[in-house]
């Protein structure tokens, strides 16, 4: 399977795998140290044991000697024997020639002649029944009367039981290693696995489109959380793509269709013969180039306004003043229709910002309820959220927006279907959510039956001068110089 | 004859700018680039001049701030494709009187070109305005016509106050919602005319004729009873 091999390869690569394979490493080596230092105290232990138990035997039969010559170490040598047939204890009494006189080995063993001394061998007669000839170790001394002695231990058992230690801790060291790494490659190919999706999902996005995403597992685990964000962030990324291509292919359409209408007349004209009405066609001509160019105007307004830097050239703006005079402003105009605009508030609420924005984002409000509104329409200026926040709303008792359209309309050219006959192009609303956000005002829309009721929450300028003293103190405490230091 | 100085780097509008100030009276001289324009705009004496902002060789804010800190006082209208609020008020300050925002209809240029040629004459303070039968008292704040009160709002005040200011001459909507309401965009509606409306019906009520003319695709003009 080429996919499964690239898996593996990309496995293999990977800095995860590399990471662990140092860890499995580093792991094994110190398993290995305590391991080789157990065995070797162990072993020692067990040879340290057999031979001080040797070294006392060869004492006992010297002392025998000493005491009652060769006659009394061969009674005791036999009587140590008849106590204890089975073990593996070995005596041996040669003459000067090494030919045996006494004891339970049938021969002088040819490494122990010659000198005295500590020797290891192995006796093909000792223990016939044993499959290989069994290890034995002796010590050898020569006596006063020329006999030779040799006092020794089967300890063929303590290397078998060592040699099972050593194996058992090799196989251990091997098997541990061996998990360790089966580990590593299973932890980094899930790791593999993972960034892998993230990458094809990547690839699938620059080769078709924004639609793809990254499969979450369902583990909520760190993984998921990345994909999630990172799907969120494609989310984001894609409405403000569709945002944008809708922009373009309103612009396209609520552009074009009046130049395409502009073009034919102008043709039309251009055919006939110079008259009475080309004073009337040029007028109308010029209202409707007219109009395209507030469109752009306020295409780029908005585009400004978003893109304007927080804050800059900001300053306290009275906002019950100002919205004081905005109902002022329109309330001619509403009575025109037979209405009024009233003000509820005071002056003296203010908020930091930038004056004349705030003032065309209230007029486009306040407009749209005098035009699409039936009579009255209130502004009013409420503090909120003990004096944190102040609530402008303005109301109106019209026909109110259906809350499937409240997002949509501040979208871009945007227009409810029965303001399609009336004036305006659709971005007033779009300038108004643009300078709320620009001021971190939140806008609401609520259905107040019968009417609409458009909401700005402000942070008061009081909340935004406590916040930014807060944000400065810690500033200013850094940037002071140490006086200690100066 | 009242001169002009039009600075402006593109071609035709500079010519459609000279017609259009050329047939109401003006004679113009136009600049192409900073260069000339401060060359142009030190060498004579010009009633008002109009700076394009974006300039070849020299920004326009840069020209007028030249011109002004070598001495030209001349009232300088500046014209820009940026509406941006921050763009107008810094126009403002390099000593510019007055701002335009592209594209603008060329009776609004004219407007705006008359009140400033008008603003660079002795500017008279005077406590009591006539126009004709109408007089308005700006200290007691009282609007007379043929001796009969009228009563006024005091925004309506305002308009009346700077209609009287600007006798005979075109206010485009744009100056009337920048120099009464201090209101510097489009609102797109008919406030203006609504406004108008009522203080027109006010002060023609006692009189025989219409003092306040409406100009088609401007604006309004006050004229003294013909």
């Amino acid at each position: 399977m080429p996919l499964a091999s690239a898996l593996l390869g990309k496995t293999l690569r990977s800095s995860t795998f590399r990471l662990a394979l140092l860890c499995v490493g580093l792991f094994s080596a110190s398993i290995a140290g305590l391991f080789a230092y157990v065995y070797w105290s162990t072993a020692d232990y067990l040879a340290g044991r057999y031979d001080a138990g040797i070294v006392a035997e060869e004492r006992l039969l010297l002392d025998a000697f000493e005491r009652g010559g060769a006659p009394a170490l061969q009674a005791l040598i036999a009587a140590r024997r008849a106590a204890a047939p089975a073990d593996g204890d070995l005596y041996l009494v040669a003459d000067q020639a090494y030919a045996p006189v006494a004891g339970n080995l049938r021969s002088w063993p040819s490494a122990a002649r010659g000198h005295d001394g500590w020797i290891e061998f192995r006796a093909p007669d000792w223990r016939p029944e044993a499959k290989a000839p069994p290890l034995l170790r002796a010590v050898t001394a020569s006596l006063p009367d020329g006999t030779r002695l040799l006092v020794g231990k089967d300890i063929d058992e303590t290397r078998q039981f060592t040699g099972v230690i050593r194996r058992g801790i090799a196989i251990g060291v091997a098997l541990l290693c061996a998990m360790a790494a089966v580990a590593g490659i299973s932890v980094t190919r899930r790791t593999v696995s993972r960034i892998e999706a993230i990458n094809a999902t990547s690839r699938a996005i620059m080769a078709s489109g924004l639609g793809e995403r990254i499969p979450l597992r369902d583990t909520r685990d760190e993984w998921d959380q990345l994909a999630a964000n990172l799907n969120s962030m494609l989310d984001r990324i894609e409405a403000l793509v569709r945002g944008v291509k809708q922009v373009s292919d309103n612009i396209a359409h609520d552009l074009r269709t009046p130049l395409m209408r502009m073009r034919g007349r102008l043709e039309v004209a251009l055919g006939s013969p110079r008259g009475e009405g080309d004073a009337a066609l040029l007028a109308r001509t010029v209202a409707e180039l007219d109009d395209i160019l507030k469109t752009f105007a306020s295409l780029l307004r908005i585009s400004a306004v978003e893109a304007r830097e927080r804050k800059v050239g900001f300053a306290p703006v009275d906002l019950g003043k100002l919205a004081g005079e905005v109902a002022d402003l329109f309330d001619a105009a509403a009575e025109e229709r037979g209405g009024h605009v009233r003000f509820q508030g005071e002056p003296g609420a203010l908020v930091w910002g930038d004056r004349d924005l705030l003032f065309e984002a209230l007029t486009n409000l306040v407009d749209n309820a005098v035009k699409h509104g039936r009579g009255d329409v209130e502004v009013r200026l409420t503090p909120a959220a003990g004096g944190a926040e102040l609530i402008l709303a303005v109301e109106d008792h019209g026909p109110g927006i259906p809350a499937g359209e409240q997002k949509r309309v501040f979208e871009r050219f945007y227009r409810l279907e029965r303001s399609r006959s009336t004036g305006g192009n659709g971005l007033g609303l779009s300038l108004v959510q643009a300078v709320a956000q620009l001021h971190e005002a939140r806008i609401a829309l609520a259905d107040i039956r019968p009417g609409l009721r458009v909401e700005f929450c402000f942070p008061a300028l009081a909340a935004v001068a406590q916040h930014a003293a807060e944000v400065a103190a810690p500033q200013s405490a850094r940037g002071k110089p140490d006086p200690a230091a100066a | 004859m009242r001169r002009v100085l039009v600075i402006e780097d593109d071609a035709e509008t500079a010519g459609q700018m000279a017609d259009s100030l050329g047939s109401a009276g003006y004679a113009v001289d136009v600049a192409r680039n900073g260069t000339e324009a401060l060359e142009r705009g030190r060498g004579a004496d010009y009633a008002v001049m109009t700076v394009d902002r974006m300039l070849p060789e020299l920004d326009g804010l840069e020209v007028v701030r030249r011109l002004r800190s070598g001495g030209v006082a001349t009232p300088t209208l500046i014209i820009s494709a940026l509406g941006e609020v921050d763009d107008r008020v810094r126009g403002l300050r390099a000593g510019g009187d007055d701002y335009l925002v592209k594209p603008f209809a060329f009776a609004e240029l004219l407007a705006r070109i008359d009140a400033l040629a008008r603003r660079s004459g002795a500017l008279v303070k005077e406590t009591v305005l006539r126009v004709g039968e109408l007089e308005v008292d700006l200290l007691a704040r009282r609007a007379r016509r043929a001796a009969v009160e009228i009563e006024l709002l005091p925004r309506e005040f305002q308009l009346l106050e700077y209609f009287m200011r600007n006798e005979g001459r075109v206010l485009s909507r744009a100056m009337l919602l920048a120099n009464v309401w201090d209101v510097h965009f489009d609102p797109m509606t008919n406030i203006v005319d609504v406004y108008v409306g009522r203080l027109r019906r006010k002060i023609d009520a006692g009189g025989a004729t219409a003092l306040i003319q409406t100009v088609r695709g401007v604006g309004f003009c006050l004229n003294a009873a013909r």
